[in-house]
């Protein structure tokens, strides 16, 4: 370690500790200035210098406890590293035993799971569901939504818990480990906006060595160091693929689709199927996206304008046109009519070219007309078919049904 | 009709034209006006100028990106028109407003924007009336300022030097593009409005009703030019903010499309490049200091102005607004997946190829992102019912049906799981991983041994094509053999399985000798047919690789107690306990050895803290949170992953941990007639899910045993009772109370208690044992004879039961075979463990 680095972070050491409380916010605020301060910093956990460690490791939690989101997002910018620190010592394979790792560790996830009054924190969100108005829709545009039991379970708004209430945890055991880490990663991703470059670059190298290590992957991406498989869990997985995913597209591109591929990698080998689930899903999306971010840079988060008509041409059978056939079989009575409107070409017992009007819930009957065809003295066979557009328009627009953006003209 | 209500007919038709962009119509009506009035020609001129540059950009439509090039012929003649109704001045006001702003489109698109900026200068828009002016009026009012924002952005800047003036223009230019985004919504919203009214009305002479609207170039640049740029700017919150003004306004038939698109790329933003600390709610105004912004251009453009109205937003009591970014990116994806799915094309012709692709291509999107946001937070149920939706898309396309899978998978269906890895297998027949997750599907709660044999067969058979997976290919066809032979009930054929298990665990160790799972299923198998020394040669090295495995470590420590080392087994037990505290089956075993070592006093001990652990772990409930959901012990049936962690021995059956087919049955059975006769006492606390309830009458059952050990039936009873209470028909509880009226001496009940437990899992070994030493004691010896020779063959390695034959056969004369059968007990006893060895649960 250079002798400059140890004068920047001793400087730091001693500087907080002074530091009268009510100078703590500008403090916070002004840290992003001290630009040689984190890849000291960095040095300082990578390398394991005792002396350094323990002293830096007790200054980062008095950081996190001190309540100032600020410093809470510095010392939170270090997690990765810490973490792949920790997991590589209890792999047993790292020169130096540093508790005060695992303590810091702890110490923030000990703060972590309970809120100010000292509760344990349940972490929940609302499912929305189409069923209920939002700022966004209304149910009865939607049409018909499908009637499933989980539908039916879920009518309304329903709130679902996806972490806690988590045990205090003294010491980390084989069993809680994997817990415990978890949620640390849970709550990084919550603040991953505030985390900059080389903490997603932490981020993605401690996701590929965690999942190559001891495998035959590591040859191909050369990395040296420990040799051992390391365990993971599903949960964990899930995690560390939402914060690549975040650097993925925030200037990380390289780094994070290398670590997307390890972490799919070991998911193959273990059979998760939650990490193989969200990580497919993260490479499908960015397929188009990818050569975008290399062009932009920094962020791949770049938007076109879109054609507003649809792409889909009229006359193709969709869902939305299928449901409003009206088969053969109903419409025993109208045939002659609606011949004349006929239906092109390929499949001839599907008119799907027919008007907006004739839509309807599939199954349900045709109404009858009770005028019939009963055309003024004016009017030919065509304005006769007119009319009767003009009405079924009128029908579906007070069933409150979908007229659509297609199939019509 | 006289001749002016003709005349404000007329108006009214060429007012619908215009609103409804129906040009090719105008032509006929102006001269239908002209023959009214004199006064009309220069009316006439401006519309058909208006008319004529109209039916020219729908006929060359000016592309995204590219500029209008120069002068066309075609164009000469609306500059006439417009000019001379211009040049007379005998325009009423409005009129002559819009023909300047036509003019000016004009200027556009013959490319002099200097001259388009002067003419909208003198238009005075921002003085223009919104409310009540006609519907036409507001198209070209929004047109208006999308022109001018176009304009401005191709004119080069006076000064480019001065950076203050660079962000004045910037914020400029915006604030046109976005009020020519308020007011096409508005004027969207408003034809809307005329269309059902005049259909309602039976307007006069209705023209083909619901003809799509095209939005064209300049109102489509107007709604979405503002964004584009935000973000090109960094500009993040502001363009979520547009996108959400966007957004909230009430949908039109021809906006929907434009809705599907921007709510997918705001899903996309709030997923990739926002955090739950970054966000803030629709209805809040964006934090000053966001860290989503490009810090160089902080603050660089703010909303600044207002219009005298606004369009119709989505509104009305209780309406959900999220408070999270997974929250709005669900919303908005549910959303956009209800309009992608109307829009799945079905026909499978040829032609309708590109739709398809089309329809595909947006669908799946969408379903990327569910997938991603539902996954972060583990709501693996609804993802499966979302992406069952996606099924119409997935017509050969693997993909969707993986994603399916795997959705099923996570949120525990595995029948269909199954089902749908068939299908993806035979999508990609060359990815190992498929087959790998089906067989893991089938050795685990299905139970399906010989499907589970198919799918491993498959691995085997890709050879080296499966690199990595070779090797697992092979621990999982051993795993299924394993377990095949615990089901097996002849024992040529449980040889036969062990005998291949132990070829496949071989192969897959000498193929990955990392792997500390092949070096531990080896030595369990080793084990199970009692070959301990090779297996504790195995278990070591699986220890050497993987120093904290839970499963080595207790292998290890029934391994040594087959040896009769007890008490290394013990420290064994409670080193891996201080690893995992919380681990039942650990615990279990403890008892066991406790009780052996160190007397049941030390084990009823253990026994009180496995009910203090189980408290802990099931019963934290969180006083703050009054709502559902609250204890862990409500949760654990959102969150079946939890039951994962947690590896027990299957409660209808302690001795063997994996779970045995014929116990299969009886623990489904066990199951309904459990929660038959527990609904019938008011008191049973059965809300939650099995899993824990089990756990809970495990731990009474052991602390039952102990007494009995200790030879207090009253406690035991006791004990025994606490587990009658969650589970009255288990075969473990009523053969716990055989066991206490045996204590008792009350051999009949005891007899009774037996023969009920063997109807309810007519395998189990335990009992069969004592109903056969009773029968025994009984004299009834040939029906004895009949039970335990049962039990050997559904256990061969019992050696009590062999014990008990030998007696009975003894008791009947038939000493040859009684000598064989105790010699079989003696040389079994010998590597006998504490706790059967297949109690260690085998999954992949």
């Amino acid at each position: 370690m250079l002798a400059m680095d140890q004068g920047v972070v001793e400087e730091w050491l001693a500087e907080f500790k002074t530091l009268p409380e009510a100078a703590v916010p500008g403090y916070a605020a002004a840290l992003k200035e001290k630009t040689f301060l984190v890849p000291a910093l960095y040095k300082v956990i990578r390398e394991n210098y005792s002396d350094m460690l323990e002293p830096v490791c007790h200054q980062l939690f008095e950081f996190y406890r001190s309540g100032e989101v600020h410093l809470q997002y510095f010392t939170l910018q270090f997690l990765p590293e810490l973490l792949w620190s920790y997991l590589s010592i209890t792999s047993g394979h790292a020169p130096h035993c540093s508790g005060c790792i695992e303590a810091l560790l702890l110490g923030i996830y000990n703060l972590e799971i309970v809120d100010r009054d000292g509760q344990s924190k349940v972490l929940s969100f609302s499912v929305p569901s189409l069923s209920k108005p939002s700022v966004y829709h209304e149910p009865s545009t939607i049409g018909s939504l499908a009637l499933t039991e989980g539908a039916l379970a879920n009518h309304g708004l329903s709130r679902v818990v996806y972490s806690g209430p988590h045990l205090q945890r003294e010491t980390f055991t084989a069993q809680n480990r994997f817990q415990v880490l978890t949620f640390l990663l849970l709550r990084y991703n919550a603040a991953l906006s505030y985390m900059c470059g080389p903490s997603l670059q932490s981020l993605c190298q401690l996701s590929s060595r965690v999942c190559i290590c001891g495998y035959p992957r590591q040859q191909v991406r050369r990395y040296k160091g420990i040799t051992t498989r390391m365990t993971v869990s599903s949960d964990f997985l899930v995690q560390l693929i939402t914060g690549i995913h975040f650097a993925l597209c925030n200037g990380e591109s390289d780094l994070g689709s290398k670590a997307l591929e390890d972490v799919l990698y070991r998911a193959q080998l273990e059979l998760f199927p939650e990490p193989l689930l969200v990580g497919n899903a993260i490479r499908s999306s960015l397929h188009g996206a990818a050569l975008k971010s290399n062009k932009e840079g920094t962020r791949c988060i770049q938007v076109d304008i879109t054609p507003t008509a649809s792409r889909i041409s009229r006359n193709a059978v969709t869902s939305l046109s299928i449901r409003g056939h009206r088969w053969k079989r109903h419409e025993s009575q109208e045939n002659s009519v609606d011949s004349d409107t006929g239906a092109p070409g390929p499949i001839p017992e599907i008119s799907v070219t027919g008007v907006s009007g004739e839509r309807q819930a599939n199954g349900e009957a045709p109404r009858i007309r009770p005028e019939g065809p009963a055309p003024g003295p004016e009017q030919g066979p065509d304005s006769r078919a007119e009319v009767r557009r003009q009405k079924s328009v009128k029908r579906v627009l007070e069933d409150g049904g979908v007229p659509s953006a297609r199939g019509q003209y | 009709m006289t001749a002016r209500k003709s005349g404000s007919r007329l108006e009214t038709e060429i007012e619908r034209c215009r609103s409804e962009g129906q040009w090719d119509k105008i032509p006929e009506l102006v001269r239908q006006l002209s023959a009214k009035l004199i006064s009309n020609d220069d009316l006439g001129e401006l519309l058909l100028g208006e008319a004529k540059l109209q039916q020219y950009l729908k006929e060359n439509p000016i592309k995204q990106g590219s500029s209008p090039r120069g002068i066309r012929p075609k164009l000469v003649e609306v500059r006439k028109h417009l000019t001379a109704a211009l040049d007379r001045g005998n325009l009423k006001p409005d009129y002559m407003q819009e023909a300047s702003m036509v003019m000016a489109k004009l200027s556009y698109v013959e490319g002099d924007y200097q001259e388009a900026i002067s003419q909208y200068s003198r238009v005075g828009m921002d003085d223009m009336p919104l409310v009540g002016s006609p519907v036409y009026r507001l198209s070209m009012i929004a047109e208006a300022y999308a022109t001018k924002g176009l304009c401005l952005e191709k004119v080069p800047m006076a000064s480019p030097s001065f950076s203050k003036h660079n962000v004045d223009r910037d914020q400029e230019i915006i604030t046109c593009y976005e009020k020519s985004g308020d007011i096409a919504l508005l004027y969207l919203q408003e034809v809307e409005k005329a269309l059902s009214a005049g259909i309602q009305n039976r307007s006069p002479k209705p023209g083909p009703v619901a003809q799509e609207q095209e939005l064209g170039y300049f109102l489509e640049t107007g709604l979405q030019r503002a964004h584009v740029i935000h973000f090109k700017n960094g500009n993040l919150t502001r363009g979520v903010g547009r996108f959400r003004e966007i957004l909230r306004a009430v949908e039109t038939r021809t906006t929907q499309n434009l809705r599907m698109t921007i709510a997918r790329q705001l899903a996309e933003i709030l997923l990739r490049g926002m955090c739950e600390q970054s966000y803030w709610n629709p209805l809040e105004d964006p934090p000053h200091n966001s860290p989503l912004n490009d810090p160089l251009r902080q603050g660089s453009y703010t909303k600044d102005y207002s219009l005298n109205r606004r369009p119709r937003v989505y509104s009305g009591e209780n309406l959900f607004c999220p408070q999270e970014n997974t929250e709005e990116a669900l919303l908005l994806l549910l959303i956009s997946e209800s309009m992608a799915n109307r829009d799945a094309v079905l026909s499978r012709i040829p032609e309708h190829n590109n739709d398809r692709i089309i329809s595909l291509q947006s669908a799946s999107v969408v379903y990327d992102l569910l997938t991603i946001a539902l996954g972060r937070r583990g709501q693996y149920e609804m993802l499966s019912e979302c992406l069952e939706r996606a099924m119409k898309f997935a017509f050969e396309e693997f993909h969707l049906w993986y994603q399916f899978a795997l959705s099923l998978m996570a949120s525990g269906k595995s029948a269909r799981a199954v089902k749908v890895l068939k299908e993806c297998i035979r999508l990609k027949p060359d990815d190992p991983t498929i087959p790998l997750l089906a067989v893991k599907l089938c050795i685990g709660t299905l139970h399906w041994l010989e499907e589970g044999e198919r799918f491993a067969k498959m691995v085997v058979d890709m050879g080296e094509k499966a690199s990595e997976f070779r090797a697992k290919g092979f621990l999982a066809i051993g795993l299924v053999y394993s377990l095949r032979a615990t089901d097996a009930s002849l024992r040529g054929m449980q040889e036969d399985y062990q005998k291949k298990a132990l070829g496949a665990f071989q192969r897959a160790q000498s193929l990955s000798p990392t792997d500390h799972l092949a070096a531990f299923y080896l030595a369990l198998q080793l084990a199970v047919s009692r070959q301990i020394p090779e297996a504790l040669g195995y278990v070591r090295q699986a220890l050497q690789l993987q120093g904290d495995d839970v499963h080595s470590l207790h292998l290890l420590a029934l391994l040594l107690s087959a040896q009769k080392h007890y008490h290394d087994a013990l420290n064994i037990i409670e080193m891996a306990l201080s690893e995992y505290p919380e681990n039942f089956i650990l615990l279990f075993t403890k008892v066991k050895l406790e009780t052996l070592c160190r007397g049941p006093e030390e084990a009823l001990l253990t026994c009180k803290h496995m009910l203090q652990i189980w408290k802990s772990c099931y019963n934290l409930t969180n006083p703050s949170d009054s709502g559902r959901g609250s204890s862990l012990l409500d949760r654990a049936i959102a969150d079946r992953r939890q039951l994962n962690t947690m590896t027990l021995p299957d409660f209808s059956d302690p001795e063997t941990g994996s779970v045995h087919a014929t116990s299969m049955a009886a623990s489904r059975v066990e199951q309904a007639l459990s929660e038959v006769a527990s609904s019938l006492q008011s008191s049973a606390p059965k809300q939650g899910p099995l899993h824990p309830w089990m756990t809970l009458a495990q731990i009474w059952l052991h602390a039952a045993e102990v007494y009995i050990g200790m030879g207090k039936p009253a406690e035991g009873t006791a004990c025994t009772q606490e587990a009658a209470n969650l589970f009255p028909m288990s075969h473990n509880v009523l053969f716990m109370k055989g066991q206490v009226a045996e204590l008792r001496g009350n051999m009949d009940e005891a007899k009774r208690w037996y023969e009920e437990a063997l109807s309810i899992s007519p395998t189990h070994v335990k009992t069969m044992q004592r109903l056969g030493l009773i029968l025994h004691q009984l004299q009834r010896y040939s029906l004895a004879e009949k039970i335990l020779r049962d039990a050997v063959q559904v256990n061969s390695t019992a050696h009590d039961v062999w014990n008990c034959l030998g007696e009975v056969l003894q008791a009947q004369g038939n000493d040859d075979a009684a000598t064989e059968c105790f010699l079989t007990a003696l040389e079994l006893e010998a590597s006998s463990p504490i706790l059967p060895f297949t109690i260690i649960p085998r999954a992949l």
